[in-house]
This record gives C-alpha cells, structure tokens and sequence, in this order.
C-alpha cells in the first residue's frame, strides 16, 4: 500500500521541478555575411567546430541531382594550403575526429577536437570556405565512391527505395521530388567547370553559419574567427526559386518491387506544412502518439493485440518548404496490405473525430520534454542544433524555446491538425512489394 | 570520496604540412589536463555490484543492468535467449503488460529487457519510479504461453523478411563459418530451431540465468548516491542469490591457409568482404596497446590504410576497416568491406596486401605517432563524461583490469614502438591464415575471383559446403524439352502407368503464423479440379474447375472463373499435364536455372514455367505468371520435393508456395483413383 501511495506521489511531482538546462549562446555576423554563433560549455576539454551550409538536394538543377551530397564528399579532398589525402591525417593526428552530412535542405560539416586545438578547427573549416582545391582526381575519385554508397545504403538493403519512391511520388514539381544522393547519371555527365560553378554559388560565407562549441575562451575565439573567416570574400548572394506543389485532393496510388526484400510493406504518404510551422509539431506529437512506444495506438492495436503486422510506425519528416507525414507497416501473413492499412485508417479517423485523453496528452508532454533533454545532451548535438535553428527556422533561441511552442500545443490542436492533413483524399498508397524471383542467374 | 588523478594529455603534435605564407596551420594549445574520475560504488549481498556516478548537469538518469555470464550454446533449441528477451517486459506479477508499457511511456521513458541485462532512462524527476518499473520487469517477469506464440511468431516473420538481405546473410554466415556452428559466437536462430523452443524453456533459462552473482547495476545521472543507495538495497535486496554456470568451449580453429569462403546472391549489387581470423587478446595482454594501434593504422577509420586504398585511392568501395577487441571471452580479427561486384578480387588482393605490409614493414614514425594522437585525444575528450567515467569502471571490474588502467592510459599509448606493433600484426592480423568471407552474386564475382588464385570453397546461407554455384550453364547437346518432358514422366513410373491414372487425391497440411492449414486437391482425367484450404476447420478457399466452368470462392465471396484464367486452368486440370505438354507447338525448353541451389530444365509454356532436376527428372517447380489486381505482372512459384510412391506412380509429398511468405505443405494423404467423386467438382 505505502508503495502505490509512493509511485502516485512520483506521478503527481508532474511539472513541479524546473525543467531541462538552457543553452547559453552568443551571435553575430562578420562583414561578409557569415553567421557565427558561440556555445561555452567547459565541462569536458571538447570543442566543436561547424559549418553548415544552406545548400542541399534542393538547390541543384533537375539534370543535375546530387550535386549538394556530391560536395560533402569533394570538400574533404584538400584546400590550397591542405594537401589531397591530409585532411583525415591532420584531424586524426590532433586526436580529433570528424564528418560531414547532406540533407534535401542543407550540409554540415564538422570536426571535435580535444579543447587546445580549437584554433586548427576554426583554420580547416577556414581553409574549406576559402580555397577548396576542386580537380578531376577528386571528382573522378568522389564519383566512384558516391556510387558505392548508393549501392550500399539504398540498392543493397532491404526496403532501402521506400523514401525515394514516396518523395518521387508526393512532389510533382518541388526538388524535394528527387533523392539526396542524386542520380548516378547526371554526376556522371557533370563537368569540372559545373562543379566549380556550384562551389562558387552556395558555399560562400553569406550562406552558412559558423558554429563554435565547447570548452572556449570567448575573447580568444572571436579574434581567431575573425582572422581565419574574415578575409574570406562574400559571394553573390543565393536567390531561391519557390515551389508551390498543387494540393493533393485523391488518393492515388503507386507499386514498387525490392529485390532484397520478402515481405511486402505497405506505406501511406500525406504532405504536411513546413517545419518551421507549428503544425509540423503539432504532427510530431501525432507520430508519438500513433507509433512511439509500446502503448501507443497503432502499435498497440495493430502489432500487439491484432497481431497483424510485423512492424508499424508513423512519423512526421519536416523538411524546410513541405514535410511528409508516413505511415508504414509490414503485414504480418495471411493479413493483407489493405486489411492492415483499414486499421490504421480507423486510429486516424480515430484521431480526427475525438480529442485524445488527458492522460494521453501528459503522455506526449513527457516525452516530449525528455526527447528535448536528449537533443542537447552532448556538446555535438548542440553545435548542430544552433546551426539548424538559425539557418532553416531563423531563431537561434529556438534551442530554447521550441519546447514551448510543443507545449503550447492543445489537444484540439491535434485533433485539427490531424483533421486537415491526414484524410485519405490527400494522400498516396505504395505497395512496396518484392520483386518476383528472377531465373537464378 | 572522490580520487581524482591529475595528467598530462601529452604529444599533441601538429603535422607538418605545406603551408600558405598567411595561412599556416595553427599549432595546437597547451594539452588540457585529465581527471580520471573514479565512481561510487557498492555491493549488495546477493553480488550485484552496483556503480554509481552522479552527475547534475542535466535533469535525467539511466539506468543499466547487465549480467556478466559467461556465452554459452543452445544447440538445436537456439533462439532459448531471444525469446527471455522478446518476453520480458510483457507484464510482471504486480502489473500487467498494458499497465506497465501505459505507464513507461507516460512517463516518457525508455525501459528494455533482454536476457542477460536490462537498461531504463528517463527524466532525473521520475528515477524513482522508473528505477521501480525496471526492477519489476527485470525481477518479476511473466512468460505467458500467448506472448510466447505471438513473439515466436514476429521473429519468425522477422528471420524470413532478412532472408534477401546480403548484409544480414553475410553477419550470420561469417560467425558460423568463423566460430563454428556448436560454438556460442557461430550459433544462430533459424525457423527450425525456434520450432523446437517451449515456454518451459524460456523459464528455465530465465531462472538459471537472471541471476546477481555476476551482475553490475550502473547507474548515471542527476541522482543522490543516497537516495539510489537506500532505493537500490529495497529493489534488487530480494533477488534470489545465484550464479549461471559456466561452459568451457574448445577455441574456434582458423583455416590451414588462406582461402576464400563464397556465398552466392544472385540479387546482390555489393559484396559484403570479411577477411577474417579469431583471436585470443585480453585488455591485461601486453600486446595490447600495441594491437590497438596496429589495428588503427591498418583500418581504424577515414585515414587508415585500408580506407586511404579501397576508397581514397580506387574508388571502389564507401568505406573499409579493420576491427580487433580486447575481451577475456574469444573473439575475432576481422578487415571488412562493401565493394561492387566488378571489384570484389581487386579488393581481396588488396586486403591481403595491407595485412602482409602490416606485418613484414615497420610502421613510420608519422603514422605512429598519428595513430597514438587519435586514441589519446579520444581519450581526453571521453573521460570527463560520466557515462565514460561509469563504462571504465564497469570494464575494469567485468575484464579483471588493474585498478589504475584508466590512469596508466595514455602513458601506455604512448609507449608503443614501431616494432611493438609489427610483433602485434604478426601475432593478430593472419595473412596466411585468413578466411576471406564474401556474400555476393557469384555470375559477376566468380570469373574475377577464380583468376586470383586464391582456392574458394562454396557454402550456402546457413555455413554448410556446397557445390560451386552454376552460372549460366549451356543445355548439353541433344536436350530439348521433349526430352526433359519424357524424362519426368520416365522418373515417376512411365508412361503406361501415368496413363492408367484417372483421379488424384492428396490432403496436406502446413502452418502460417501458428494457424494450421489444411489443403486438398482433386483432380481428374477430364478437366475438373478442386482446390480447397481450410484454417480452423472453416474454408478459406476453393477453386472449382468443372465442365461447365470454374469458379473461386474466397472468405465468403464466389467469384466465377473465365476468358484465359479458366482455359489455363483447364488445361492444368489433369494429373499429368506432361503427357500431352510435349506434342503443344510453343512448349520450349529455355535453359537451365537454378532452383534452390538444385539444377533444373526450365520447360516454359505460355506463362508457365516447369522446372525438371537435370539429375533425377522429377518437377521440382512450377513458376506462373499472371497479371495481379495492380496491373503488375507476378509470378507465383511452387516447389515440389520429396517424392514418394503411391501405387507405383511417383508423387511430391512436399509442396511449397511462395505467396510472398513460404508456404510448406506436407502430404499426410495421397490416392490414385479413389476418393474422389463427380460431386465433389460440382
């Protein structure tokens, strides 16, 4: 009895404690137009140095797909002072390590260096927006690679088109309609000039944001960004075309055939608002509620207590200009695609039509808050949190106060919002199936 | 209580480089000094040992239970383990599963149970409860015979989505080739030896194993040690004492020499590479340190000689490394790659080149001294974080490492010469000795392979040897499908006695999912057909071929049959389509396939297919084609085995389909011209 009092008494502290940390941070912009935002943080002898640039999937011509990712690759290969193949030897050798990734919106680059060699971080990024060296080794070299990584993350592994064909399908005309890695073909056909011409274009310093992270001395960082990116000359500026994609108003549908699969998954697609709107958060909240965790509902209902499907899930993929909400479930056999798919109609409908309890509401808080502690846990997660804050929503300070707008959030909210972009006459079907046994060999 | 050792992260040196009058590379500061920071810990008397680091800089706790037992095998009820840990966490004697996963989520928390360990984290405001939860469903389990199905049932469905998956293929079959099947590391689950586990299994191997004599609660996080201390004591106090036994295993043996070990992927557009030997190496080992370097100058990441050959240099692959880890149990060398198809005995050859340098040269004094900054810096920038702090403490205890190891670190680095690390290659990195593993699609891989000498020995996707894979193999002179068709009917009694045949019956049986199946075909010599699955006793579906037509009879709904659907079918509703397949015009033979690794004449006709072992000249499958409600065209594909006589005429007595899941029939029931009646086509 003292124990169930005890486990109520843990419940009720809901709120009562003062939550999560508050991220400190400085910003300002040079004279050519670079961002720069600072994070001190001196519990542990770490420091981050990024860049994250605003050129992605996105930004690249219709016959020239994969040209953002295809950077992330080239920017690694040396600049006028470093040499080809020294780039991983200078940051291993200074006891750091580092990458770089590639999204249809934008492209980071970083390094994490033990504290004393914040300075060498500042001068490789420097070195990277100043001068990259961009030849034909490099990109013949890159090419080669690009494509290993296409056969080994998309064409090797199972359900590995899913994304592809749902993107290809939902957007008609808006770049968000081809692959981050691009097509194989168009980087073939590229010249040295067109990849130069895109280096000049995009990564200037009037279209990224410099993050710095960590144990940091401000006065000292400040004067060693400004000698290493200030001389550094602006670019034209970007302009960006916009593309409005016609709403969807029927459900139609789409068949694709993996090899490397066995079992037939099937998906359903709807496109959402931006990312920087708060509906986009309101149908984060849905993803939770429909799929994050063993007592969610479609989890529950349909993987637990039907036993209908092997796996199911939901979630929200906001990106800068459209966002789209997935769900996807692999049937369990004899169940079919269209019998599973009817149940999980039945929660969103459930959704559209009845506020969600307020149980299930302080839920969603929960998880919420602790998916918030989790996100700026590590110094790396700040320093990319900062960037993307500022870069795709244009508030830094939204590392601090995106938790309010979650917050803010009602349940009616979430009825709405499920009401105005989850009908099924907005949406795509995909039958992702297995490809028929050809002859072996 | 609080030992805090002071020391100096030493030799950061800068590379030189060329450098730009304006713009050289900046040298590193003065080296940030490390606290090897050293947990609280404690013991309870039933063994677990608990560490705890507290750490308030953020509001939030994990919490990890492991138990450091000692691997041991399951023979032919492997899987015993996976299903402890796909059942725990359904539910414990205080609460149900739906109450227990309502309230972790409410919480927003995350709570997992496995085997061998358990691990929870949340918000700092709930650890209590969330340390109670934990400790129930670690502590409390309930293994229900329902939960118990429907587990089995969602890995088994699991096991069969990865059966296209080169990668999954590929983890499975080097363990087994590597570590031996009757070996704890080569030992994997399979449909079989998951038939074989019962929930009284899964009993026992919680009783015997969940057990706090080798057990270690880590806690981390914004929590008072007396707090936790007072709450861990009432939680894990009552945990019944006990040890889990432990098993000793004969070492796993390497191969006499190098030789490659090929598993065939007709669909794989990779080859997953695995130049692999086992190794005995201990963290206490004097070798140790020197191995660790040794095995990041070959391949520990983006500047190790591997990536900088296979990647920077050729092109051919996105990435390429090399492994090795200090562990008191067996464990392995392993240098592994995903290449292209057109490269895979490039690569091998090349694989084999950086070990052997590895092990005749010494290494430079740069690519030393680079590697040494890598471990160090990683070193520096991990100790100051708790979960390190409480990992370090953890291994020192579960490797049996000397108290000060932490401490003496970066001081052991850094003591590592160019001739320690070319006498850790030679011990570890078996050039002569390895197996080179590669999952690939031998058509494109085989011809490169086979040109570079070094001997390829063929298995399939579970370890066992097999025949080297065919590859486009030529129809010997004088076949044609005529002679294929003749063959078969040769093969189950001849011509006259197939003739004398006038009905068929058989009744099979098969699961899907748990559920039962019962399946039964009449066919007779003039035209009609009926196919008929039951589930439960209750029809799932029929299919009539009569004089008058057909129709299909589907959960309910009648749907009659016509236009080239019912022609076809009619012409199949024979028992032996063969006797007359031979004199049609347009029946060809279109060559010889592969049928689960069996050879077979693929006879095609119209949009069927038959497929005839080249060796025995039994049907062995059926490939039909047909136009699905999407408009795609699929092929359904069955497959026959295990012929048995039935009055002198030859019938498979295992049929299976593939309808996007395997379908296995048994035949419990066959007649030839009996049991079957004109009204059972009606």
């Amino acid at each position: 009895m003292k124990k169930s009092i005890m486990a109520l008494g843990s419940l009720l502290m809901l709120g009562a404690t003062a939550s999560a940390q508050k991220v400190a941070f400085e910003e300002y912009t040079l004279d050519n137009g670079l961002h720069v935002i600072l994070h001190q943080d001196k519990s542990a002898p770490v420091i981050v140095t990024s860049v994250m640039y605003h050129v992605g999937a996105k930004d690249e011509a219709p016959d020239r797909t994969g040209f953002a990712h295809f950077f992330e690759h080239l920017l690694f290969e040396g600049t006028q002072n470093i040499k080809r193949g020294e780039w991983f030897k200078i940051v291993t050798a200074n006891g750091g390590n580092n990458n770089a990734n590639t999204t249809d919106d934008r492209t980071y680059y970083y390094e994490v260096f033990p504290s004393n060699n914040l300075e060498l971080g500042l001068w490789m990024e420097s070195e990277r927006m100043m001068h990259p060296v961009i030849n034909q080794i490099g990109v013949d070299t890159q090419n080669e690679v690009v494509k290993e990584e296409k056969r080994l993350r998309y064409d090797n592994q199972p359900y590995g088109a899913m994304l592809a064909q749902v993107k290809k399908n939902m957007f008609k005309v808006h770049p968000y309609r081809w692959t981050t890695i691009g097509d194989m073909a168009h980087l073939d056909a590229a010249t040295l000039a067109e990849f130069q011409a895109f280096n000049k274009k995009f990564y200037i310093p009037n279209n990224a944001v410099l993050v710095v992270a960590g144990d940091l001395d401000v006065d000292q960082t400040k004067k060693w960004v400004k000698q290493y990116f200030g001389a550094i000359p602006k670019g034209t500026p970007v302009t960006r075309q916009k593309f409005e994609e016609a709403p969807i108003t029927k459900q139609f549908t789409a068949t694709y055939e993996d090899p490397n699969i066995q079992l037939p998954m099937v998906v359903t697609a709807y496109r959402t608002p931006a990312m920087s709107t708060k509906d986009a958060r309101t149908l984060d909240m849905v993803s939770s509620l429909l799929s994050d965790g063993k007592s969610s509902r479609m989890y529950k209902k349909i993987v637990d207590e039907k036993k209908m499907a092997l796996q199911i899930g939901a979630f929200n993929y906001s990106q800068e200009d459209y966002g789209v909400y997935f769900v996807y479930a692999i049937p369990m056999q004899p169940f079919t695609a269209e019998q599973v798919l009817k149940e999980a109609d039945a929660e969103i409908v459930r959704l559209q039509t009845e506020l969600i309890s307020e149980k299930e509401f302080t839920k969603l808080q929960n998880q919420i808050e602790n998916r918030y502690v989790n996100n700026n846990s590590r110094v790396e997660d700040v320093a990319d949190n900062l960037a993307t804050y500022y870069l795709l929503y244009g508030d830094v300070n939204l590392i601090n106060t995106e938790i309010d707008i979650y917050r803010s959030i009602t349940r009616e909210d979430i009825r709405e919002a499920a009401k105005k972009y989850l009908s099924t006459n907005q949406r795509l079907v995909l039958d992702y199936v297995p490809a028929k046994d050809k002859a072996q060999n | 209580m609080k030992k805090v050792i002071y020391l100096l992260a030493g030799l950061f040196l800068s590379t030189t480089a060329m450098h730009a009058q304006d713009r050289p590379m900046p040298k590193p500061g003065p080296s940030p000094t490390v606290n090897v920071g050293k947990p609280e810990a404690f013991t309870l008397k039933n063994g677990l040992k608990v560490i705890v680091v507290e750490n308030h800089k953020l509001p939030r706790v994990t919490f990890n239970l492991s138990l450091d037992n000692a691997p041991y095998t399951e023979g032919d009820k492997k899987g015993v383990a996976d299903m402890v840990s796909a059942l725990m966490g359904s539910g414990t004697k205080k609460m149900s599963k739906n109450a227990f996963n309502e309230e972790v989520d409410y919480l927003g928390a995350d709570i997992r149970f496995w085997d061998s360990g358990a691990a929870a984290s949340g918000l700092s405001k709930y650890s209590g409860r969330i340390l109670e939860l934990m400790a129930d469903g670690a502590l409390n389990p309930v293994f229900t015979q329902e939960e118990f199905d429907k587990q089995k049932a969602q890995i088994l469905e699991g096991l069969k989505s990865e059966e296209k998956d080169v990668k999954s293929v590929a983890r499975r079959v080097t363990d087994v080739l590597t570590y031996g099947k009757n070996h704890p590391g080569g030992e994997f689950v399979s449909e079989a030896t998951l038939n074989n586990v019962t929930l009284a299994d899964v009993v026992q191997n919680y009783d015997t194993y969940f057990v706090p004599g080798k057990a270690y609660l880590v806690i981390v996080g914004d929590v008072k040690l007396k707090d936790v201390k007072k709450q861990v004591t009432k939680l894990f106090g009552a945990w019944e004492p006990g040890t889990a036994p432990t098993v000793a295993y004969s070492d796993p043996q390497d191969v006499q020499y190098t030789q490659v070990n090929f598993i065939d992927m007709p669909n794989a557009v990779q080859s997953e590479i695995s130049v692999i030997n086992v190794v005995n190496l201990k963290m206490t080992d004097k070798e140790y340190f020197a191995t660790l370097l040794a095995n990041q100058i070959l391949g520990g990441g983006g500047e190790g000689r591997l990536f900088l050959n296979l990647r920077e240099a050729h092109g051919w692959t996105y990435g390429a490394y090399s492994s090795i880890a200090g562990n008191k149990h067996v464990g392995a060398f392993t240098s592994s790659t995903s290449v292209r198809n057109a490269v895979t005995d490039s690569s091998v050859v090349e694989i084999l080149n950086e070990l052997k340098k590895m092990r005749a040269d010494l290494v430079s004094a740069e690519d030393l001294k680079n590697a040494k900054a890598k471990y160090v810096g990683n070193f520096v920038m991990q100790i100051e974080k708790p979960a390190t702090v409480a990992r370090y403490a953890l291994l020192t205890q579960t490797q049996s490492l000397p108290e000060d190891f932490y401490e003496n670190y970066i001081k052991n680095i850094n003591a590592v010469t160019p001739e320690d690390v070319k006498a850790a290659a030679n011990k570890f990195f078996l050039a002569d000795k390895s197996r080179i593993v590669i999952v690939g699609k031998a058509a494109d891989v085989l011809p490169g392979l086979e040109k570079s000498k070094i001997p390829v020995n063929y298995f399939d996707k579970f370890g066992k040897p097999t025949e080297k894979p065919t590859v486009n193999k030529p129809v010997p002179a004088g076949v044609t499908a005529k002679t294929v068709l003749d063959g078969y009917i040769k093969a189950v009694g001849g011509e006259k006695a197939l003739k004398a045949v006038k009905t068929i019956y058989t009744k099979s049986t098969g699961t899907v999912q748990g559920t039962p199946l019962e399946l039964t075909t009449k066919v007779s010599v003039e035209n009609k057909q009926l196919v008929e699955m039951k589930a439960m006793g209750m029809s799932m579906m029929k299919q009539v071929v009569n004089e008058k037509g057909g129709y299909m009879v589907q959960q309910g709904q009648k749907v009659e049959l016509e236009g080239e659907d019912l022609a076809e079918m009619k012409a199949s509703a024979v028992p032996f389509e063969e006797l007359t397949l031979a004199s049609k015009k347009d029946v060809k033979l279109s060559g010889i396939e592969s049928i689960n690794g069996t050879d077979a004449y693929a006879v095609k006709n119209g949009t069927t297919t038959f497929y005839y072992d080249v060796k025995t000249g039994y049907k062995i499958a059926e490939a039909h084609e047909a136009e699905g409600p999407d408009g795609k065209k699929a092929t359904q594909t069955t497959y026959y085995s295990d012929y048995k006589d039935v009055k002198g005429i030859k019938v498979p007595h295992k049929v299976s389909m593939n309808v996007g899941i395997e379908l296995d029939l048994t035949v419990v029931e066959a007649k030839i011209n009996e049991g079957v009646t004109p009204a059972d086509f009606q």
